[in-house]
């Protein structure tokens, strides 16, 4: 049995991962933009989500929602990032599949929706919402499928690495860094997403990229030209670019976990 | 990178957006990308070691065990360490798989790299002591299918030939990404030693017996799914009664591997994939994945660990020390653009 104030210890990480991303979204302001809101703060709203059904996950004190409302959520967020990364592929072919914008969100998606599906008897016995995953191996429910655990696993470890990798090295382009102003996503999917609070700002939201995902403003016709930095403001304290990397860092470690203790 | 590191960029995570106006981004060379895949190991490994086994005691018996068969001198640290375990379990099994976890995330992470991966060392020599009593080769009872001599050590070598330094330069440059810190005679000689190790151990009589590959095959099935059960009762079956001509086969190739990186290249390519092969039959059928999905597993076991060796001796056409990665050309060009 995992010593429960292990898990406490993930979930606290988790509420922290939660109210940053709330930080965000009231930062970002994403519901003044007449255009793509939606663009503009799915990252952030699935980062709270998903960091809230974790902590509900792992702390069977903390009620959250149905585990039923839970499903429909993810495969609402996997539905959502499923379709962006088919938009993606259209302009960047593979690689957004292999490391594109949206790829990760997917795969964190996917996880979660996963774990909620194929969480075994445990949770079907408890009293509802998150809490009824409580009861089995470490205070949590046994997955099917448990290959599928292991490969999802495998991922989000994956894709945590290349996070570090990226967010420690040199250079600040691409989703690693709002702002900067001549250098936008290659697509107009892409080039509205981020926690900048202005719109139509080449901005990023910190979250993994692939090596082709900064390229120069060559937006295909038709899309809005991008404007310049609107300012200083952009891209630093809770919108600074590597706030939701490492958000999404410790959801895709904590995830990874979940998963594996949960097998 | 950590060369890169060094070389007074500022990092993504310190940028700003003023700061942001520097589009170059960092491209991975082959060495950090193989350093990125032994982090993805240590992180998993980190994780591994958080499942409800560990803090069981059957996991300080698991420790215990090794001791037996080792000499004295190696068994006795082992025990008295499985004891400590055994009273302190929760605390230091925490301990443990957060030094793992450090340990990824310090390799992932450029401007630790060298410390995370100095200690990776220190950390993976004493586990392979007191975790795996020196992967049981003194014991004349291994296998490499099932893991010889321990995956544990397998990390410090590739920490060791991973290391962010150059011997070689512009001029000559390494011919593989594990030469680049080493040399490449040492190199050469480590994956000599550790693959006609391999093959010496695929000779031991405890392997030669008619069934031990059938049986150790077999044994893995315990707890796995049941598509993995079948697939390794029936690799076991196939070796049922041949132990010694499969020991004798896998000798074969183990030297074959051994003596690869000495070819010219394309005859090392081949023994490469060879390696890789081999690593992932291992990995199938001697190893169920680590055992990963019984839930007792510590780390996916030595074939992954194998295979990221032999990607690291895969002939370059040149590995020289490489400058600051300044950036898509297409994204220069842009920018000068507008």
């Amino acid at each position: 049995m995992i010593p429960s104030w292990i898990l406490d210890i993930f979930a606290a990480i988790m509420l922290v991962v939660a109210a940053v991303s709330a930080a965000r979204l009231v930062a970002a302001r994403p519901w003044q933009h007449r255009t793509r809101p939606a663009a503009l703060a799915d990252i952030d709203v699935a980062h709270l989500l998903m960091a809230i059904a974790m902590a509900g996950t792992l702390a069977p004190g903390l009620r959250t929602l149905p585990d039923g409302a839970w499903e429909v959520i993810f495969a609402v967020m996997t539905a959502w990032f499923g379709y962006r990364v088919a938009r993606d592929a259209k302009v960047s072919g593979v690689r957004a599949l292999a490391g594109g914008h949206c790829a990760p969100h997917l795969l964190h998606a996917g996880a979660m929706l996963y774990m909620f599906v194929a969480v075994s008897a445990p949770a079907a016995h408890g009293s509802g919402g998150m809490g009824a995953m409580g009861g089995g191996v470490g205070g949590m429910g046994t997955l099917e499928l448990p290959f599928l655990a292991l490969l999802f696993a495998l991922a989000l470890v994956g894709y945590c690495i290349w996070d570090l990798d990226q967010v420690s090295g040199p250079g600040t382009s691409g989703h690693y860094s709002l702002a900067v102003a001549r250098v936008a996503p290659p697509s107009p999917v892409l080039a509205g997403v981020g926690a900048s609070a202005r719109p139509g700002v080449a901005a990023a939201s910190g979250t993994a990229s692939a090596p082709a995902a900064a390229v120069p403003i060559a937006e295909p016709a038709g899309t809005a030209q991008v404007p310049p930095a609107s300012g200083p403001a952009d891209g630093t304290g809770v919108l600074a670019p590597w706030v939701a990397t490492g958000c999404r860092i410790a959801m895709g470690v904590t995830m990874a976990f979940m998963l594996v203790i949960m097998i | 990178m950590s060369e890169i590191a060094a070389g007074g960029v500022r990092p993504a995570w310190q940028s700003t957006a003023g700061a942001g106006a520097d589009a170059r981004r960092a491209a991975p060379d082959a060495r950090r990308l193989l350093q990125l895949a032994l982090a993805g190991l240590w992180l998993l490994d980190g994780v591994l070691q958080y499942q409800a086994f560990m803090f069981s005691k059957g996991f300080s018996d698991m420790l215990a065990g090794t001791a037996s068969g080792n000499p004295g001198v190696v068994a006795r640290p082992i025990s008295w360490d499985a004891t400590l375990v055994g009273h302190h379990l929760a605390a230091l099994n925490a301990v443990f798989a957060t030094v793992q976890l450090l340990l990824g995330i310090g390799i992932a992470w450029r401007p630790t790299v060298r410390v995370a991966l100095a200690a990776s060392v220190a950390w993976s020599l004493g586990v392979w002591w007191f975790g795996e009593g020196l992967g049981m080769v003194l014991t004349g009872d291994v296998n490499p299918v099932s893991g010889a001599p321990g995956a544990v050590i397998l990390y410090a070598l590739l920490a060791v030939l991973l290391w962010p330094s150059d011997r070689g330069s512009p001029a000559r440059p390494a011919p593989f990404v594990a030469a680049r810190a080493v040399g490449t005679p040492v190199a050469r000689a480590l994956w000599l030693v550790l693959w006609l190790s391999l093959a010496y151990f695929a000779l031991l009589p405890a392997n030669r017996a008619p069934q031990a590959l059938h049986d150790m095959i077999a044994g893995m099935t315990d707890g796995e799914p049941g598509w993995l059960a079948a697939l390794d009762r029936g690799a076991a079956s196939l070796v049922a009664h041949q132990g010694l001509a499969a020991s004798i086969v896998l000798a074969i190739a183990l030297v074959v591997v051994a003596v690869g990186v000495y070819r010219p290249a394309p005859a090392a390519r081949g023994t490469l994939v060879l390696a890789i092969v081999v690593a992932a039959v291992f990995w199938v059928f001697g190893q169920a994945f680590g055992a990963i999905m019984t839930g007792g597993a510590t780390d996916p076991n030595s074939a992954p660990l194998l295979a990221l060796l032999a990607l690291a001796y895969w002939p370059a056409r040149a590995v020289a020390p490489a400058p600051a990665y300044t950036g898509p050309a297409r994204a220069e060009e842009g920018m000068a653009a507008s």
